[in-house]
């Protein structure tokens, strides 16, 4: 059909400008880590004079860059991986088990997501101050456990309720256990919501800087964001270093979630019905 | 004697306290700053008083200034932070001082103090107390950069009058070369524009008259000066609504601009981006000839003892240093910051300008007298210079709009 | 009911609830011990008069009427009230709207879409930081790329942060950039938990793409629109990042871009260039914005549930 091949050649047209449109200003950030500030002001969307790598050397060299890296991969690992548990259960429990509270249960999750916990700054700040918890890693993923539960709660929920019944049904009078039933019958089936609550977590907690800053004071246990922060600090006008620490603090999750791009895309997939 | 007094202070606020925060050897005190660019100054400057004192290692943890505030509170209120702590002046201050976070600093402890002007006191002062509770570290003064070299190639005087001013913005603009640097994109910059060429249509008589209330921001004399700016918008950059300080910056440096009107505080900054800057620091023009040249004056900041540190001696015994000549002159020099300590040696050629111009000066009025109470002046005056700048208010709605909303606690307008 | 089976009975219902327990336990603990507690007594805060950085006394409802009734308070919050409505319908429009047309043209599976898939969704994992300082080079009044475009074919060169005509939608366009790729994916997921056959039958009885995506897609979507209303309109009303990257703490120009998010950080935290801390304001209106949040979204999560359930 000609009609067809035509639209198909126009959505795929507005597809291609689309996709200029998103990966443009990319490029421009990765360029302009190779600018001096001068050439960022006066001609910011040109190639850069030179493959100049002193702006990344610069950050490279005087900020403790692995440290700051591996701290946080550390801590965003962690807590995506316990929001993940925690969340899964207890959206299962609110999903597929109608009981007496469950309103209220999700309710309650869902209502931390209605104020910023920036607000609850100091009382947390004292919470793990009493725990013994200020000024480490653990105390951190705590509180971004905390701040990632409810999305993820409300998104696991809002999946796991829509998983047809009757699988369910089947296993139990086969007699599966409910935890058989939840770990090999219905969560395979969420993997796609799982997938979008663990990089929509993934994501502010590798570029949060407020809670690293007003908890940790250690520079070895610096996230890579909070490091950077101090480091563009001295530099605050210095736009071609600021362009390389925002790009090289971006790369890292940028290229993982490339290389993961495949098992991202089948996860969410995986749910189709073909 | 004194001592001895405050060694006991400092054991029982350590007994009261239980265990110091972080766990650092005893004669290990930190200092807590925004001004993550100074930290090698301050390591020198630090190095110094350890030479004299050498059980006393002092610690730095600088910190993001735009959330310095927080973090500082934040620690503050879980009785944490550092055992010095640099804190801003006036308002925010007293935020600080009024919830009992500060050590007061009694002039016997810190005989320092008498090293400091009136208004430099006044500026750390809790008003409600009358104690002093901060040390100043530095004035700033607000005025005209301008680049030597591109004034030289357009064939332009820095001007002295108003009206001189708006000539040499017409010559320089014919010659294709933007005149102001400044933008309105950034609140604060809007302030310190204006504050730069209305005080001199103010000047000292309009403050006074602001402090007994015979005059509010509606009077005639805030409001044509207001005015006045509005005639600079066709010598600031275009699109200057959209143009923030760090632009406004770089156009000043690279030469685009032939002036900026800022604070002393660049004096540092603007050198280190570009040293071969050949540029000069000017009191703003006159209303007219012969009329003096008011350059606005605020300090910055100073020096505190934080209430509950497990280090008081320590701790006082490094803001007595950084009360001293010794220490303002070294300060000064490393920082180029201009430091209130009476007998300072300033050498810097420039700086000493800056200091010269100082004594035709008055105070920046908003940060001196209106940020104690919400709303402050800062807030109200930024928010209607934008809009006034942008073409949707006018002079006597900015004015009218300050006098109503700092009305809610100045008593003199309350009358 | 025969005894045993009754006694049966409650020992199931009993192990059923240990295990709702179970499940629950963990989430909840730390969500009451990390979030519930905190912003409790965060909101206790609200009551109280502040003397600098301390509570001082008790002053009931004081803080609520100063930032509900009392100018200046009133007009700004009521200003911040207005653009996060603006913002909202704004981004259901413009980034969800398009994330749907997105969403379907990826579902043809063109050449090339598995790669899009990829592009579609990479500014999302992008800190707000780094998208504002871009956003803010790409509409720069002087270097900007937009402007320079728009000299090339003979229109002139505009603020567009610096006007206040512009600067709100200007922020609003950024953020669907940044954020657009997730709904389309969200969107994107469900769609292909539409069954085949359905489509292939509608389009047999000769629906067009308009036809099917209004009258067969959209319905059946329903639980993804559900999760991307709710995420939305809190994140609309919860907006700080953006604004406060393009056009800092006081909402610049004049307030043009001013929202409950930077109006209430300014408050709570004070902005070090022109106010001053204020925690009762500053929890005052947090609480407000908690309330209003709750009870409006409580009750579209009610209104598009029925709709769900409805299919």
């Amino acid at each position: 059909m000609k009609g067809e091949w035509l639209k198909n050649g126009a959505i795929q047209a507005l597809l291609l400008l689309n996709g200029f449109v998103m990966l443009y200003p990319l490029f421009v950030m990765v360029i302009s880590a190779f600018k001096s500030n001068a050439e960022i002001f006066t001609s910011p969307f040109a190639l850069p004079a030179g493959f100049d790598l002193t702006n990344a050397a610069r950050v490279w060299n005087e900020t403790s860059f692995v440290l700051y890296l591996g701290n946080s991969v550390i801590v965003t690992t962690a807590s995506v991986a316990a929001i993940l548990v925690c969340a899964t259960m207890a959206a299962y429990a609110i999903a597929r088990y109608p009981f007496r509270l469950s309103g209220a249960v999700f309710l309650f999750f869902l209502s931390g997501l209605m104020v910023p916990l920036k607000l609850a700054v100091i009382p947390l700040f004292i919470q793990l101050d009493g725990l013994g918890l200020i000024d480490t890693r653990a105390g951190l993923v705590l509180v971004y456990v905390a701040m990632g539960l409810p999305s993820a709660v409300f998104i696991l929920t809002g999946f796991l309720r829509t998983l047809p019944g009757e699988l369910e049904e089947a296993a139990r009078i086969e007699g599966a256990s409910e935890l058989r039933i939840m770990l090999s019958v219905m969560l395979p089936l969420a993997r796609p919501a799982m997938v979008i609550a663990a990089i929509q977590n993934a994501v502010p907690i590798w570029n949060d800087f407020f809670f690293p800053l007003v908890f940790i004071t250690s520079d070895r246990l610096k996230t890579l964001p909070q490091g950077l922060s101090v480091f563009m600090g001295e530099y605050n006008t210095d736009w071609g270093v600021l362009f390389a620490g925002l790009t090289l603090a971006a790369l890292p999750i940028m290229l993982v979630y490339i290389a993961l791009s495949r098992q991202f895309i089948a996860g969410l997939t995986q749910g189709a019905i073909k | 004697m004194i001592s001895a007094r405050i060694g006991k202070l400092a054991l029982a606020a350590t007994a009261a306290w239980g265990m110091a925060f972080s766990a650092a050897h005893a004669a290990d005190i930190t200092f807590w700053t925004w001004r993550q660019e100074d930290k090698a100054a301050y390591t020198e400057l630090f190095g110094d008083f350890t030479k004299a004192n050498p059980d006393i290692h002092v610690k730095i943890e600088a910190f993001d200034p735009a959330n310095y505030a927080t973090i500082l509170s934040t620690a503050l209120a879980a009785g944490h932070g550092g055992d010095v702590l640099h804190t801003r002046a006036y308002g925010a201050l007293e935020t600080f001082a009024k919830a009992g976070y500060l050590l007061a600093l009694d002039p016997k402890a810190v005989p320092e103090l008498a090293n400091l002007p009136a208004d430099a006191l006044a500026s750390e002062t809790l008003r409600a107390d009358g104690k002093v509770y901060s040390l100043s570290f530095a004035s700033q003064t607000l005025g005209v950069f301008i680049n030597k070299d591109v004034f030289a190639k357009a064939g332009v005087q820095p001007p002295a009058t108003w009206d001189a001013f708006l000539a040499a913005c017409k010559a320089l603009k014919a010659k294709g070369v933007i005149p102001l640097a400044n933008g309105t994109a950034t609140a604060w910059m809007d302030e310190v524009m204006a504050s730069v060429f209305i005080n001199p249509f103010l000047g000292p008589q309009f403050v006074a008259d602001i402090q007994s209330g015979k005059a509010s921001f509606e009077d005639k004399r805030y409001t044509a000066a207001l005015g006045r700016l509005l005639e600079l918008r066709d010598y600031m950059p275009p699109g200057f609504t959209g143009v923030d300080y760090a632009t406004s910056q770089q156009l000043f440096l690279t030469g685009r601009a032939a002036m900026f009107a800022g604070g002393s505080f660049e004096i540092a900054n603007f050198r280190k981006q570009n040293p071969k800057l050949n540029m000069d620091f000017i009191a703003p023009p006159a209303p007219s000839a012969g009329a003096p040249r008011y350059v606005s004056k605020f300090y910055d900041g100073g020096y505190a003892v934080n209430a509950k540190s497990a280090h008081q001696a320590d701790a006082l015994k490094l803001v007595r240093y950084m009360g001293t000549p010794a220490y303002g002159t070294k300060f000064a020099a490393l920082l180029g910051n201009i430091s209130p300590i009476k007998g300072v040696v300033i050498n810097d050629p420039l700086l000493a300008e800056v200091a010269k111009l100082n004594e035709t000066s008055m105070p920046y009025i908003m940060a001196v007298y209106f940020r104690f109470d919400s709303p402050t002046g800062s807030e109200l005056l930024q928010s209607g210079l934008q809009k006034m700048m942008g073409g949707s208010a006018t002079p006597e709605q900015v004015g009218a709009d300050i006098t109503k909303g700092v009305s809610r606690y100045y008593k003199p307008f309350q009358k | 009911m025969k005894p045993a089976a009754s006694r049966r009975g409650a020992a199931a219902a009993r192990r059923r609830g240990l295990w709702i327990g179970f499940l629950l336990a963990p989430a909840l603990l730390v969500m009451t011990l990390f979030v519930a507690w905190p912003l409790a007594s965060a909101f206790r805060y609200a009551f109280y008069a502040f003397n600098g950085l301390a509570a001082s006394h008790f002053i009931g409802l004081e803080n609520f009427r100063a930032v509900l009734f009392e100018p200046p308070y009133s007009a700004w919050t009521l200003r911040a009230l207005a653009h996060n409505a603006i913002v909202f319908v704004a981004l259901m429009l413009v980034q969800n709207g398009l994330a749907y047309l997105i969403a379907f043209a990826l579902l043809k599976a063109l050449p090339g879409h598995r790669v899009h898939q990829v592009i579609v969704f990479l500014p999302v994992v992008l800190s707000a930081v780094i998208v504002g300082f871009l956003w803010k080079l790409f509409l720069h009044p002087l270097f900007g790329l937009v402007n320079q475009a728009l000299m090339a074919v003979g229109l002139a060169a505009h603020p567009w942060l610096g006007d206040g005509n512009t600067a709100l939608g200007s922020i609003i366009f950024t953020n669907a950039w940044h954020w657009m790729g997730f709904p389309a994916l969200i969107f994107l997921a469900a769609m292909q938990r539409v069954p085949r056959e359905v489509m292939e039958a509608a389009r047999i009885d000769g629906a067009t793409d308009r036809a099917l995506l209004g009258a067969i897609i959209w319905p059946l979507v329903a639980p993804a629109t559900t999760i991307i209303f709710t995420l939305t309109f809190i994140g609309s009303f919860n907006w700080f990042e953006l604004p406060y990257v393009m056009a800092g703490l006081d909402g610049s120009p004049g307030g043009a871009t001013d929202v409950l998010g930077l109006y209430f950080y300014r408050t709570a935290f004070g902005s070090t260039s022109a106010g001053l801390q204020d925690f009762g304001h500053g929890s005052a209106l947090a609480v407000l914005m908690f309330i209003f949040l709750a009870v409006v979204s409580g009750l579209a999560l009610r209104v598009l549930r029925r709709r769900e359930i409805e299919l």
